[in-house]
């Protein structure tokens, strides 16, 4: 881009540093001891006040990690991490799970204030908020508060974390548990089938449209420690739900653990929204330090013309392995990717999504949008298949890259595969970085050149935006700013 | 302890490392050439053919697709047959003996026996890389072709057809061919088999391109049911050089055709045609790479894919953009037709970009038949059969049509489409 | 040459219902305009004429010559002289119009017994009736309808209606999208076909390609069923007055 050369040379002097969630908090905290064996995770099994066939799970789990390799198909490079190094369970002390608002550590709300997460359920009512969001905040290995909880149960509606779910609605949890997301699903899955510390736990039953988004907010703190949520949706028949994630992190020069796997059942004419903006810290300008995230989440159309939905924004994280997917099994099943995933610094993004059509009249369409800048890597990796009994199945798949500087690069590799003759694929990718054409024309209106390349970027990730609630959407157009801060607005 | 030797061999892989026993004082070329191709054939032997697990051959895993090899037989034999394009000069290649006959102006060749057997072969015997399984077939086994040079500044006013025509047993060839600067050629690498028995057949271009020469290379694969075919171009597009390279395949039971270029002269340009007519039990993959590795170079790709029965088809096409080849502007697209429930189509096209100023796409469908377009033809009176049988192809004979210049070309490969498509439709 | 009676029928897919008891007689030799404001199902009555699969008919009968057409598929309708001009006719790339003629005249003869026209004598109609409906010969070599514009796509759809020599002509919306000059060269095309055992049904929304094409009939659809016939006057009424006063009525 010879037209914004001085782009590029901010672009190199970037300071990644600039990551406004990087303070640390210092609160006593219970801790494992580090590395991981069948003791350790008793200890978790234990801590959980968990019941047997629990910690039998996991410990299958754990014994068939034992026999699994590292996959290492993904266009990430990173030192081979050293699985005993890290905590697997870390909690502010004194605290063995969520309880009411009150009692919560003062300086744990603190935590959240400063990332603006709205814990305080009167200040919504009273107004602070314009809309009601349920929040539970988990906090390295536990969740700390849900709020919301009475308000919820009112409706029917279940949201509590996954630890206190497995003690309250063991039923519940035993039947949809790993059954989206098998605990032999894949390496960092197994693992964290073995070790999950905490997470959501969402059921919305029958018929029921849940009155308000639900929201986790995950936090990580704690130094050499591993998070590991779990998380489990499920949308009975006719039910609705939109669900929230964020996530922040101090910085550090080490690199930290985030495997995590998410689950969602969306029965007959079910549908769940699923949102994430992911701003774990992305390491520095050499490329120190980052969390390293790598996470398994799959969706389950189980039902006829049920409906998952993925929207995520991707901008923190050293390395993000991350590809959240549908199965489209019942009949009209329909599932949906939006996308945007932001790489600068020493980033390593290699995402994208899985469409496995199974039913019959089923349709998915995915819409990504890649921004790579720095010297960093962006992969769009993404499968849609059309199994023999898929008649009808439809897929659009639409997955634009935008290159800023010459040092990075942007990757698209799909997996396309049809095995029904009435299947209907369409496929298009394209690489382009911002037009001179379209620079000079905001210019000559009068658009600084930050402004207007700011402009461009959000006009490139509109189609992607427009799908996220409007809380979030707000939030994350700042955040693609910030990331891109020093090449971008 | 040598854990690579812990693989238990296949049958094809014992009777691929067979052949080379079997043929090691008869295959042509000692010193270098020899050491070379032991340690391709060593390779073969401890790493095994490649299985899914490569990503290359994600959608091929040529270790389970590939059952056996018909051992190689020295008295196998087949006849020249008529070219393509009536006028053209044939170079033949039969059963792996190269027959020369006639030659055009300005056009030299020799037998790739002979670069065996002075040793000038060693250069080119190399593989691509560590997944280059034809590349380390082919040269642990090779035996013949042809070394063609096309003198600067000649224009071909015939095609050249260079005919592999193999009746069963193998045939291992190489094809070395060098377009001088300025010079213009049509060239069809032709492949077929003579009988329904099962031959095994490795072949690799290796073309060169000066700078602005224009080239139309048409590779035309009309092996036999039976047999296997593993064909690899590879390519080094010069300065304001132009490659138009056709793919046709219309036959074989197990086919791989791996196509690997580099754009390295500024203002190259390529552009790929492929047609893939699949029917019956067959398995077909066109593996395509193309690096651009310096500014202002362009190519654009259309695969065009029918499959009846119970055929399966790959297309697997990586564009590289090397950090500095800004201006490159490259599109790819593949489109396939599925016409029976029991065929299957994969598709994998790859960007793998290094530069940000570059426009670059790529576009892949599957479809059905137009549903609008076939009411049209029978509202016209034409039976659905028929109306599908046109549109078949016509989906497929656009592509060809691009070949305006040349009439005979275009109506020669429209005859062996609708030929194909007579027999299988 | 055309009866419907009593014809209920609906999109296949979803099921709505489109016509909802329509009747319709046109005599050999007439030429029958069917008006309607949008969405009154005039487009696919030709469809259903022609046999598009997209609709099912769930009630009612088409006879055509006294024999029910229901059951054939839409090339023996064809080859059997039923025409439909597409209001949108659709491009087909790889096909060149030449080749497309070739096939359609000779599978249409095939059908009916007839011996399939030589090359010459092939060559021999295409031409004169390109030149009559001012249609260059390098037009006849590119791919169907790609790349042509609005009015040379409906005087190709015209050349072939000469071509195939039909017996029932349904013209849909020809009008649409055509200048004056070009709707002159259409109708003088039409008019052309004119016959006394040749019969063509004209959907329109405007009284403009009536002028051109005058019609001895005319019919109003509405919500799938014709709700008012008449002759030439009625066109001019509707012209005048607009479809208000007659929907009310019928209500």
């Amino acid at each position: 881009m010879p037209a914004v050369q001085e782009t590029i040379d901010q672009v190199r002097q970037i300071d990644v540093d600039q990551y406004k969630y990087g303070f640390e908090t210092h609160i006593e905290m219970d801790k494992a001891p580090k590395g991981l064996s069948e003791d350790i995770i008793r200890f978790i099994s234990a801590k959980k006040n968990e019941p047997e066939w629990m910690l039998e799970w996991r410990l299958d789990a754990y014994r068939r990690w034992l026999t699994m390799d590292e996959p290492s198909w993904a266009r990430v490079r990173y030192p081979k991490i050293d699985f005993n190094e890290i905590h697997y369970y870390a909690a502010p002390k004194g605290t063995t799970g969520p309880r009411s608002l009150e009692e919560v550590d003062p300086e744990l709300l603190k935590v959240y204030e400063k990332l603006g997460i709205p814990l305080k359920e009167q200040e919504i009512l009273a107004g602070v908020q314009k809309s009601k969001i349920a929040v539970d905040a988990v906090f390295d290995s536990v969740s700390v508060v849900t709020t919301f909880k009475e308000e919820l149960k009112k409706a029917g509606v279940i949201f509590m974390s996954i630890s206190e779910a497995i003690r309250e609605h063991p039923d519940l949890v035993r039947k949809y548990l790993g059954s989206v997301v098998p605990p032999t699903d894949n390496f960092y899955a197994t693992l964290n089938s073995a070790v999950f510390t905490d997470g959501s736990f969402v059921y919305v039953p029958k018929g029921v449209r849940c009155p308000m988004e639900l929201s986790t907010y995950f936090r990580i703190n704690e130094k050499n420690t591993g998070q590991f949520e779990r998380t489990l949706i499920i949308a009975e028949e006719g039910a609705y739900v939109s669900y929230l994630e964020g996530c922040t992190a101090p910085q550090r020069d080490e690199n930290q653990l985030h495997a995590a796997v998410v689950e969602l059942v969306a029965l007959d004419e079910a549908e769940i929204k699923y949102s994430t903006v992911q701003n774990w810290y992305p390491g520095d300008k050499e490329g120190r330090g980052g969390i390293y995230n790598f996470v398994t989440k799959r969706g389950d159309c189980r039902g006829k013309n049920s409906k998952i939905s993925w929207t995520q924004v991707e901008t923190g994280s050293a390395i993000t392995w991350k590809y959240p997917s549908c199965i489209l099994r019942g009949d009209g099943s329909r599932g949906e990717f939006y996308s945007i995933a932001v790489s600068n610094g020493h980033q390593q993004v290699d995402s994208g999504t899985k469409m496995i059509h199974l039913g019959k009249n089923t349709s998915s369409r995915i819409i990504s949008k890649g921004i790579a800048a720095g010297v960093s890597d962006n992969t769009y990796r993404g499968q849609v298949s059309a199994h023999r009994k898929a008649e009808n199945a439809r897929n659009f798949t639409q997955c634009d890259s935008l290159l800023i500087g010459d040092k990075c690069g942007a990757h698209t590799v799909p997996y396309i595969e049809a095995k029904n003759s009435t299947a209907q694929f369409e496929h298009e990718a394209t690489t382009s970085k911002i037009s001179e054409d379209q620079l000079f024309y905001c210019l000559q209106r009068g658009i600084p050149e930050e402004a207007a390349i700011a402009l461009i970027v959000n006009g490139f990730v509109k189609e992607v935006i427009q799908e996220l609630p409007m809380e979030f959407a707000v939030e994350a157009q700042k955040l693609i700013g910030i990331s891109l801060e020093g090449s971008v607005g | 302890m040598n854990m690579q030797q812990a693989i238990k061999m296949t049958a094809a892989e014992t009777a691929l490392v067979d052949a080379y026993t079997a043929q090691i004082g008869d295959l042509p070329g000692d010193g270098a050439v020899l050491s070379l191709r032991d340690t391709l054939v060593h390779e073969l032997r401890t790493a095994g053919l490649p299985t899914r697990r490569i990503e290359s051959w994600h959608y091929t895993d040529l270790r389970t697709l590939l059952r056996a090899v018909p051992a190689a037989d020295a008295s196998a034999f087949a006849d020249r047959v008529e070219a393509v394009v009536p006028g053209s000069s044939v170079l033949a290649v039969r059963s792996g003996q190269a027959d020369l006959k006639s030659l055009p102006r300005g056009v030299t060749a020799r037998s790739y026996t002979e670069s065996l057997l002075d040793g000038s072969a060693v250069v080119g015997l190399t593989v691509l890389g560590a997944d280059d399984a034809i590349g380390r077939i082919n040269g642990g086994l090779v035996r013949g072709g042809l070394e063609v040079t096309v003198a600067e500044n000649v224009e071909l006013e015939a095609p050249l057809e260079i005919q592999v025509v193999q009746s069963h047993g193998q045939a291992h060839t190489r094809f070395p061919v060098f377009f001088g600067a300025g010079s213009k050629a049509t060239v069809i690498e032709r492949h077929l088999s003579t009988s329904a028995e099962a031959s095994f057949v490795s072949t690799v271009s290796d073309v060169t391109l000066a700078e602005g020469a224009d080239v139309i290379w048409i590779i035309l694969q009309q092996q036999g049911m039976a047999d296997t075919h593993l064909g690899q171009i590879r390519f080094d597009l010069g300065k304001d050089a132009k490659l138009h390279l056709f793919v046709i395949n219309a036959g074989g039971k197990l086919v791989r055709q791996e196509i690997h270029g580099k754009a390295s002269g500024e203002g190259a340009d390529l552009t790929l045609r492929g047609i893939n007519l699949l029917g019956g039990e067959s398995h077909t993959d066109v593996t395509f790479t193309l690096s651009h590795d310096v500014p202002h170079t362009t190519s654009s790709e259309i695969i065009r894919n029918v499959v009846f029965d119970r055929a399966k088809g790959v297309f697997q096409g990586k564009i590289l953009v090397a950090k500095d080849a800004q201006k490159t502007d490259a599109k790819m697209s593949c489109n396939t037709l599925l016409l029976s429930d029991d065929a299957d189509f994969s598709a994998k096209p790859e960007l793998e970009i290094f530069a940000d100023d570059v426009q670059c796409g790529h576009g892949a469908t599957v479809i059905d038949i137009d549903h609008t377009q076939l009411f049209y033809m029978l509202a016209r009176g034409i039976p659905e059969n028929k109306a599908r049988a046109m549109l078949v192809n016509a989906f497929v004979a656009e592509i060809v049509e691009e070949l305006e210049d040349d009439e005979e070309l275009v109506e020669a490969l429209e005859g062996i489409i609708s030929a194909w498509l007579e027999k299988h439709a | 040459m055309l009866e419907i009676k009593n014809l209920h029928a609906r999109i296949a897919e979803d099921g709505t219902e489109i016509i909802r008891g329509l009747n319709l007689t046109v005599k050999a030799g007439e030429v029958a305009a069917i008006m309607g404001p949008n969405g009154s199902g005039k487009s696919t009555l030709s469809y259903i004429l022609s046999g598009r699969e997209d609709y099912e008919v769930t009630e009612g009968d088409i006879l055509y010559n006294g024999e029910s057409i229901l059951e054939l598929d839409a090339s023996e309708r064809a080859a059997k002289g039923i025409f439909l001009a597409f209001q949108y006719p659709v491009e087909i790339p790889g096909v060149a119009t030449m080749q497309f003629l070739k096939v359609a005249m000779n599978e249409q003869r095939k059908y009916r017994g007839e011996d399939e026209l030589t090359t010459p004598e092939f060559m021999r109609r295409v031409k004169e009736a390109a030149a009559e409906l001012k249609i260059a010969p390098e037009m006849l070599r590119r791919p169907l309808n790609v790349g042509f514009s609005g009015g040379e796509k409906k005087r190709a759809e015209i050349l072939q209606m000469a071509l195939l020599e039909p017996n029932l002509c349904v013209l849909d919306e020809t009008d649409s999208g055509l200048d004056i000059d070009a709707l002159k060269v259409v109708a003088d095309g039409v008019n052309a076909l004119r016959s006394p055992d040749r019969a063509v049904i004209v959907i329109t929304h405007y009284q403009r390609l009536l002028d051109y094409i005058v019609p001895d009939t005319v019919h109003v659809l509405y919500k799938g069923q014709v709700i008012k016939s008449g002759d030439k006057t009625l066109a001019h009424e509707l012209e005048a007055k607009g479809y208000a006063d007659l929907i009310e009525a019928a209500a």
